[in-house]
C-alpha cells in the first residue's frame, strides 16, 4: 500500500485531481465561515455582474450572493456523491459478492436483477423515483445510490469469480477458514483496487446526477444546490452569463477532479502500471 | 568463417536499476558461440542467464543497460545497430524461444498466420503468399506437428504445451537463423513434452548446423544437450568448459552443487520393500471416479473426459506415495478429490476408517484439518496482501487457538522451515520462490495434519532450490509422523522421496510399485516411455559424474 501512495504521488494528473479536490472540500467546510449567511438571503441587488463590491461572483436574479450559493453547494454536492456512492457500494458489493463466490443459481437469480436495473435508463429512473417519493436529501442520496450500484456489482462478481479459484483462496479452505473470513480477509482486499477506483468515478457521476435532477427542480428545496443554480439561471443566461457560468464551472471541476483522482488511483493500484512509471 | 565464433560477448556488464540487491546484474562476461555448437548457460534464478541472452537483441528491460562490453555476431557488435539494423537481426537471423509458449504466442491469431507474418517481415514481397503457407506448411512439418495444413490454422490455446513450444520453434526457424537463443524453453513443460522438444532443438541443430546459447537451471537437461558449458552464479562465469568434462569432473563448487541437485542421482535410502497393501492403511481409496463434462454447443453431443478413472490405492501410515504422470493424466484432479477440493462422481475414499468422500460442513472442517496441500506455484498460493505470519496462524486460529499461541507456532514454524522467524512479519512479495514455497509447507504444517498432499510442490523451482525443499519435506516427514501424497510429473523427483510410485495415465493408474523396481524393471510400456524422458540419464546412471 505504501508503494501505491508512492506511485500515486509520482502521477502528475492525479496529483492535480487531488488538489483541486481538497480545494473543492476546504471550500465546502470553510463555507459556513466564508458566508455566515443563508445562501438564500438577499445579499445585494440582482443582476449584479462579477467583482460588485461583496459579491465577488455577481448576483442572481433575486440578488442572492452566487458565490456563497457555490460554497454550500459544495456540501450539498460531496455529500450526496459521497453518501450516495458510499450507499451505492453496499448495495453492489454485497451482491456482487454473493453472486460471485457461491456462483449457481444465486449468482443466475442476482445477475438477473442486476439486469432488471440495467436495462432502465438510470436518470429517467432517478427522475420517477425522486418525483414518487419527494425530494429531500435522503430521498435523492437513496435514489442515486438506487441507479448507480449495477456497475459495481458487476464488477465484484467477476473480480469474485476468478480470485475464488486461485490456490491461495483454496489453500485458506483446507486450513478450515470460514467462507466468511475467506471473503473478508482473501478476497475482498485483492478485489479491492478496482473497486475503489469504480467508487470514485462513481462519485463522479452522483454529482452530475444530483445536479441535473436539481437542474429539473427535483433537487432538495431546502438546500442551495449547483444544478438547481444553473436551472434557476437558465432563463437569463444571454443577459446574465454568470449565473449559470460560475456554478456550472463549479461541476465541471469537481468531476473533472474526482475522474483524474479515479485515473490516479487506478495506476497506483494496478501494480504493472505502478512499475513501469516506478 | 568456420574459425570466427558466430556470437561473441566480450567483457559485458549490465547495470540493475539502483536499490537492487546487486550493482550488475552480468559483469565482465566473455562468452563465445560457434556456429553447429549448443552451448548450455546454466545458473539459479536471478543469475543473470536470461539477462545474458536478452542483451544480445537489445531485449533489456528499462533500468538495465550495458555499462561496458561488446555483443558481436559475426562481427558486427550488435550494440551499436540503430533501431531498424536490429529488427532485421531479430528473428532473421539470430532467433529466439521463450519459456512460456502460451504467453509467447498471440491468443486472438491463428498459429499459421504467426509463422507467415515472421516470414513477411523479413523476406518482404519476395514471396507471394502461397508461398508463404507453403513454407508456413513446410516448417510445421519440420518440427515434428501432424497434419501441418490443419494445425497452421488452429489457435493457440487449442495446442498442447508441448505443441505450442514446437510452434515456437517453427516461428525461431522460419527465416533460417544462424544462431538461436532458447530461454529456458523446457522449464514449463512435464517431462515427456520436455524429452521431445529436447529432441528436436538437437535435431534441427544438426541439420542446420546452427549456433545455439540454450538457456537451463537443470543439469540434466545439459548432460542431454551441451556440446560445451558456461555456469554462471550472480552475474559471473564460474567455469566453463566441454560439455562431458564439466559434467563428468566439475572444477568449481558451485557446480558441483548443481549438478548434486539433479533429482534422481542421491540414492534412494534402503527402504522396506512395500509389498502389496500396506498394514494399517491411513488413506483407502476404492474405484473413484471424476468425469468431466463440457457442452461443445447445441447440436454436438458433450464431450467427457474421464479425469479420474476407477482408480484404488492405499496408503499406509507414515509412507510416502508419489503419483506420476503427465499434465493431464488426472493425477492433480486425484490429489483435489482427496482434499475435498472437487467432488467424487463415484467410488469411496476413507481416511483413518472414516468415510470422507461424503462428508458436508463440520465433519469436512474436521477432515481437512489433518489432510494438508501444499500447491504448485509459491505465488499463487500465497495471499500478496497477507503477512505471512498471519497467513499460517489464520488455519490453528480457525480452530480455536488463541491469537498469540497460533503466532508463537507461526513463529517457530518458519525457524523450522529454515527461515527467519522475524520474517513473519513481512509480505509474500518479499522472498523468492523457494522461500515462499518453505512459508506454504509452514502453513499446511501449522494445522498438525497427519497426511501432507504435496501437488507439484518442487515443480515450479530451480534444480538446487527443489533438492533443498525435497530434503526439508524429508525430513519434515520424519519429525513430524506424516504421511505424504506426493504429486509430480517428474520420476526423478519421484524416486528420491518416495516408498512407493504409482504411475497414472489418463485418468488409470498403470502401474505401481517401490521405486527401485519401477527403475529397473517397468513393466508398462508408458512407465518406460517416461523414464526415457528423464533428461540426463544416460550420463548420471553410468555414475560418471560423481563428485
Amino acid at each position: 500500500m505504501r508503494d501505491a501512495l508512492r506511485a500515486f504521488l509520482r502521477h502528475p494528473s492525479g496529483l492535480i485531481g487531488l488538489v483541486i479536490l481538497l480545494a473543492v472540500v476546504a471550500v465546502a467546510i470553510l463555507a459556513p465561515l466564508l458566508f455566515p449567511d443563508s445562501p438564500w438571503d438577499m445579499a445585494g441587488a440582482p443582476f449584479r455582474p462579477p467583482l460588485t463590491p461583496d459579491l465577488p461572483l455577481g448576483s442572481d436574479t433575486l440578488g442572492r450572493n452566487i458565490a456563497a450559493g457555490i460554497a454550500h453547494g459544495a456540501r450539498v454536492s460531496l455529500t450526496i456523491g459521497i453518501a450516495s456512492t458510499l450507499a451505492a457500494l453496499g448495495i453492489g458489493v454485497t451482491i456482487g459478492i454473493l453472486a460471485g463466490y457461491f456462483g449457481g443459481r444465486v449468482d443466475d437469480a442476482l445477475m438477473r436483477f442486476t439486469e432488471l436495473f440495467q436495462t432502465i435508463p438510470s436518470f429517467v429512473l432517478a427522475v420517477v423515483l425522486v418525483a414518487i417519493l419527494t425530494p429531500s436529501i435522503a430521498t435523492i442520496i437513496g435514489t442515486i445510490a438506487i441507479v448507480s450500484w449495477p456497475p459495481l456489482a458487476r464488477l465484484t462478481r467477476a473480480e469474485f469469480m476468478s480470485l475464488k479459484t486461485r490456490e491461495f483462496v483454496e489453500a485458506a479452505r483446507c486450513q478450515g477458514e470460514s467462507a466468511l473470513a475467506i471473503v473478508g480477509r482473501h478476497i475482498l482486499p485483492n478485489a479491492l483496487s478496482p473497486i475503489i477506483v469504480t467508487g470514485s468515478l462513481t462519485v463522479a457521476s452522483a454529482i452530475l446526477l444530483e445536479s441535473a435532477l436539481s437542474f429539473l427542480g427535483l433537487g432538495d428545496p431546502n438546500l442551495m444546490s449547483w444544478g438547481f443554480m444553473v436551472g434557476a439561471a437558465r432563463t437569463v443566461i444571454r443577459q446574465a452569463w454568470w449565473m449559470s457560468v460560475f456554478p456550472g464551472l463549479a461541476i465541471l471541476l469537481t468531476v473533472l477532479a474526482i475522474n483524474l483522482l479515479g485515473e490516479g488511483l487506478n495506476d497506483a493500484l494496478n501494480p504493472r502500471i505502478a512499475r513501469k512509471r516506478g | 568463417m568456420s574459425d570466427a565464433p558466430l556470437l561473441s560477448i566480450e567483457n559485458l556488464s549490465l547495470t540493475l536499476p539502483p536499490g537492487g540487491d546487486r550493482r550488475f546484474a552480468v559483469e565482465d562476461m566473455t562468452l563465445a558461440v560457434n556456429p553447429d555448437e549448443i552451448v548450455c548457460l546454466v545458473g539459479e534464478s536471478g543469475s543473470g542467464k536470461s539477462m545474458t541472452a536478452h542483451a544480445v537483441l537489445g531485449l533489456l528491460p528499462s533500468g538495465v543497460g550495458i555499462a561496458s562490453g561488446r555483443i558481436r555476431f559475426r562481427g558486427d557488435d550488435l550494440t551499436a545497430l540503430d533501431p531498424a539494423a536490429l529488427r532485421r537481426v531479430r528473428g532473421g537471423s539470430i532467433a529466439m524461444i521463450f519459456q512460456e509458449p502460451l504467453s509467447a504466442l498471440n491468443p486472438l491469431h491463428r498459429v499459421g498466420r504467426q509463422i507467415a507474418e515472421s516470414l513477411e517481415v523479413h523476406a518482404g514481397g519476395a514471396l507471394s503468399s502461397a508461398d508463404r503457407r507453403a513454407r508456413t506448411e513446410a516448417l510445421l512439418a519440420d518440427v515434428g506437428l501432424p497434419d501441418p495444413p490443419v494445425l497452421a490454422r488452429s489457435y493457440p490455446f487449442q495446442l498442447s504445451g508441448g505443441q505450442r513450444q514446437r510452434v515456437m520453434i517453427a516461428m525461431a526457424l522460419a527465416n533460417d537463423p544462424a544462431l538461436l537463443l532458447a530461454d529456458e524453453p523446457t522449464t514449463a513443460l512435464d517431462v515427456t513434452t520436455q524429452r521431445q522438444v529436447l529432441d528436436l532443438v538437437r535435431k534441427i541443430q544438426r541439420e542446420r548446423r546452427m549456433g545455439v546459447l540454450f538457456i537451463t537451471h537443470d543439469f540434466g537437461v545439459v548432460a542431454d544437450l551441451a556440446d560445451r558449458v558456461v555456469v554462471m552464479r550472480e552475474g559471473r562465469i564460474v567455469e566453463e568448459g566441454a560439455g562431458r568434462t564439466v559434467l563428468r569432473s566439475p572444477a568449481h563448487p558451485y557446480t558441483r552443487t548443481l549438478i548434486e541437485a539433479v533429482p534422481g542421482r542421491r540414492p534412494a535410502a534402503a527402504k522396506p520393500a512395500a509389498a502389496g497393501a500396506p498394514a494399517d492403511p491411513i488413506l483407502t481409496v476404492e474405484a473413484l471416479r471424476k468425469t468431466f463434462v463440457t457442452r461443445q454447443g447445441l447440436f454436438r453431443p458433450p464431450r467427457r473426459v474421464n479425469a479420474v478413472d476407477d482408480v484404488s490405492f492405499a496408503v499406509g501410515a507414515g509412507e510416502t506415495v508419489a503419483i506420476v504422470g503427465e499434465s493431464g493424466s488426472g493425477k492433480s484432479t486425484l490429489g483435489r478429490i482427496i482434499l475435498r477440493l472437487a467432488d467424487p462422481d463415484g467410488g469411496s475414499m476413507r481416511f483413518a476408517g472414516q468415510e470422507v468422500g461424503t462428508l458436508r460442513g463440520e465433519g469436512l472442517r474436521g477432515y481437512r484439518r489433518k489432510v494438508q496441500i501444499v500447491f504448485q506455484d509459491p505465488f499463487a498460493s500465497l495471499n500478496p496482501r497477507q503477512k505471512v505470519g498471519d497467513a499460517i496462524a489464520r488455519g490453528p486460529m480457525a480452530f480455536g487457538t488463541p491469537r498469540p499461541e497460533a503466532e508463537a507456532t507461526a513463529r517457530r514454524l518458519l525457524g523450522r522451515v529454515g527461515l527467519d522467524p522475524s520474517s513473519a512479519g513481512r509480505f509474500p512479495h518479499e522472498f523468492s520462490g523457494g522461500q515462499r514455497q518453505r512459508i506454504a509447507i509452514a502453513r499446511a504444517l501449522a494445522l498438525e495434519p497427519r497426511m501432507l498432499v504435496a501437488d507439484e510442490a518442487v515443480s515450479a523451482l530451480d534444480v538446487s532450490v527443489q533438492a533443498q525443499v525435497l530434503a526439508l519435506l524429508a525430513e519434515l516427514k520424519r519429525e513430524f509422523g506424516l504421511t505424504m501424497l506426493f504429486i509430480t510429473h517428474d520420476l526423478r523427483v519421484a524416486a528420491e522421496i518416495a516408498d512407493t510410485i504409482l504411475v497414472m495415465r489418463r485418468g488409470r493408474i498403470v502401474e505401481r510399485g517401490t521405486p527401485a523396481a519401477l527403475f529397473s524393471a517397468p513393466a508398462d510400456p508408458y512407465t518406460r516411455e517416461l523414464l526415457a524422458a528423464v533428461p540426463g540419464r544416460d550420463l548420471f546412471a553410468s555414475g560418471g559424474a560423481s563428485a
